[in-house]
């Protein structure tokens, strides 16, 4: 439904990705100033590449080669821009109808009332942008791109206005409102939980690449790199060598312990003993081995070892623990190897404020080995 | 009581410089705060330069392209129209004296007019004409006045290109600066003191109602 390869060389910077989506919700995500929002202009037409094609819903809007660059007047887009870009000196109601030239005036009238309506702006018709909450505005800003039937809705970090509960409030709005009018949507956004909950699938960009375009239920367990995977804000990116690697299990040696990974079959890949490779837990993932439980059968703990808390950080509904596993020779950059993350009410249970020395286990299962870059 | 017709002549001609300033000087200032073109830089220095040329000298290069014999000259000629000297040469020099303040000034209020504004309506389907006068120009129009207002002051005080390109013909091209002047070279005080506060007394006026019209809201 949108195929997207374009290239743009600004003064330093330049833009060249490639990527296609099928899906209703596509998140554009990664640090400021990746290109998510030069992008997001190039479908609109506000920018012209210097060369590639842009297809959405089978209309090509630019084709480099061909000579094509549809116009944004006639492209049909529904464009929410970063701090929404209302125009100050018109009420709601001519916000909303400013796309609907065409339609006779009581036809627009009737259009904007009723898209009001759908976005609870029912009663605002009358008042000015700058009389508006944060929220409302959001909300006017929807109205008026939506309000044309646009056959793709563009949405620029439309939630980093706001406070942050407010934050949170609009995102599910947003989401049920994105769901309701089902157009299709590229959403541009540097916060991951935003591209989690509002996206199918998420490209993620940096430094005018993309370095991953992947539904999202494949992102978190499986980043294509450690450049992916630092994006994405995944802790414990360890490094470690390959003792023996089969299609179903990669052996690693890790500060002196060896441990066991699945390997991914449908990546048949296969590093020869000696290879350098990354991989990654999460700290949720890290299980601690309770001293008061016997262990059913010797083999229950996978990838066992010892160690101890060398900090604590408290994070409100959980803690984050810093541990270092025993065995090792110092870490050269950090006191710890591990972040481990446990609820608030095991972190009580299990006294961990006082007793530091833990053993810990991590499954096989939630070992992720990354691909070489 | 002075001779009226040089301040009659003078509301003519400022008032018929402004309308075509604006008509020129508007499209100028923002083609000048909106596209980037070759010769950008030579034409934001034209505009501004009869502000810092002497008046005379401006006058001086105009008179030679109206003359009979100038190149506009003979062309209008062609046609049977008369520049030099003609009140219609009067409305000329105060549209080139007073064009560089209202585009200054208009420039300036379209860039402070948010780009993102236009480019929001131009994915809502709107053409560039309708942009303009539906945001730009609402958006500017605080500047776009203020501009007008100096350009037609400006307009309405020309002495030296005015002097220049449409002489100081009594009853024809004589307008209120002008008459001023004749007035105390031949030392009928009491008719340039009447000329003079009548100007300062108008122009008081319009600048103060643009202060009020500028403190308008939306």
């Amino acid at each position: 439904m949108l195929s997207l390869a374009i290239r743009k060389a600004l003064p330093g910077f330049s833009l060249d990705v490639a990527w296609e989506a099928h899906e209703k919700v596509v998140a554009l995500f990664g640090p400021s100033g990746a290109g998510k929002t030069l992008t997001l202009q190039a479908l609109a037409g506000l920018v012209r590449p210097d060369a590639g094609r842009i297809v959405v819903g089978g209309r090509v809007f630019f084709d480099g080669a061909r000579g094509v660059n549809v116009r944004p007047q006639e492209r049909h887009l529904g464009y929410v821009f970063q701090g929404y870009a209302l125009f100050p000196h018109l009420s709601v109601e001519d916000n909303v109808g400013y796309g609907l030239r065409t339609l006779a005036q009581e036809a627009r009238r009737r259009r904007v009332a009723e898209v009001m309506e759908r976005l609870g702006l029912g009663g605002q018709a009358r008042r000015h942008p700058r009389e508006l909450s944060g929220g409302q505005q959001q909300r006017v800003a929807l109205a008026r791109a939506l309000a044309g039937d646009p056959g793709l809705l563009l949405l620029d970090e439309p939630l980093s206005a706001l406070d942050a509960p407010l934050r949170r409030q609009l995102r599910e709005d947003l989401m049920q409102i994105v769901g309701e009018w089902g157009v299709p949507t590229v959403l541009v956004t540097h916060d991951l939980a935003e591209a989690f909950q509002l996206a199918d699938r998420i490209v993620i960009y940096d430094q005018g690449r993309v370095v991953q375009a992947a539904p999202k239920s494949d992102l978190l367990s499986r980043p294509a790199s450690e450049q992916v995977a630092r994006l994405l804000g995944v802790r414990n990116i360890l490094e470690g060598t390959v003792l023996k690697a089969t299609p179903e299990i990669i052996q690693l040696r890790w500060r002196g312990h060896d441990l066991e990974a699945i390997n991914s079959p449908a990546r048949g890949w296969l590093p020869p003993p000696g290879t350098r490779v990354v991989f990654f837990i999460r700290p949720e993932y890290v299980r601690l081995i309770r001293k008061d439980r016997q262990a059913p059968d010797p083999t229950h703990y996978m990838n066992r070892m010892e160690g101890r808390v060398v900090a604590q950080v408290d994070q409100g509904t959980t803690w984050t623990l810093y541990f270092a596993v025993d065995g090792a020779a110092p870490h050269a950059r950090e006191s710890h190897d591990l972040e481990i993350e446990v609820p608030r009410l095991v972190h009580e249970m299990l006294e961990i404020g006082r007793d530091h020395r833990w053993a810990i286990s991590m499954h096989r299962g939630s070992i992720h080995v990354l691909p070489q870059a | 009581m002075p001779e009226l017709f040089p301040v009659w002549l003078s509301l003519r001609v400022a008032l018929l410089a402004t309308l075509l300033t604006l008509a020129g000087g508007l499209p100028l200032a923002w083609l000048l705060a909106r596209q980037r073109f070759p010769g950008r830089d030579l034409v934001e220095a034209a505009v501004v330069l009869p502000l810092v040329l002497p008046p005379t000298v401006l006058g001086y290069y105009l008179l030679l392209l109206i003359a009979s014999q100038g190149p506009v000259g003979r062309a209008l000629g062609a046609l049977g129209v008369e520049l030099a000297f003609t009140w219609r040469a009067a409305v000329l020099a105060a549209c080139v004296g007073s064009v560089a303040l209202l585009v200054k000034a208009a420039q300036a209020g379209f860039e402070s007019v948010d780009a993102r504004l236009e480019q929001a309506a131009r994915t809502l389907g709107r053409s560039e004409w309708g942009i303009f006068w539906s945001i730009t120009l609402p958006l500017a129009w605080r500047s776009v006045v203020a501009g007008t207002v100096l350009a037609f002051c400006r307009a309405l005080g020309d002495f030296g290109i005015t002097l220049m390109v449409a002489g100081n013909i009594p009853g024809l091209t004589q307008t209120l600066p002008l008459a001023i002047y004749d007035h105390v070279q031949s030392n009928r005080m009491a008719e340039a003191n009447a000329l003079a506060l009548l100007a300062v007394a108008g122009v008081t006026a319009l600048l103060m109602g643009l202060g009020r019209l500028a403190r308008l809201r939306f």
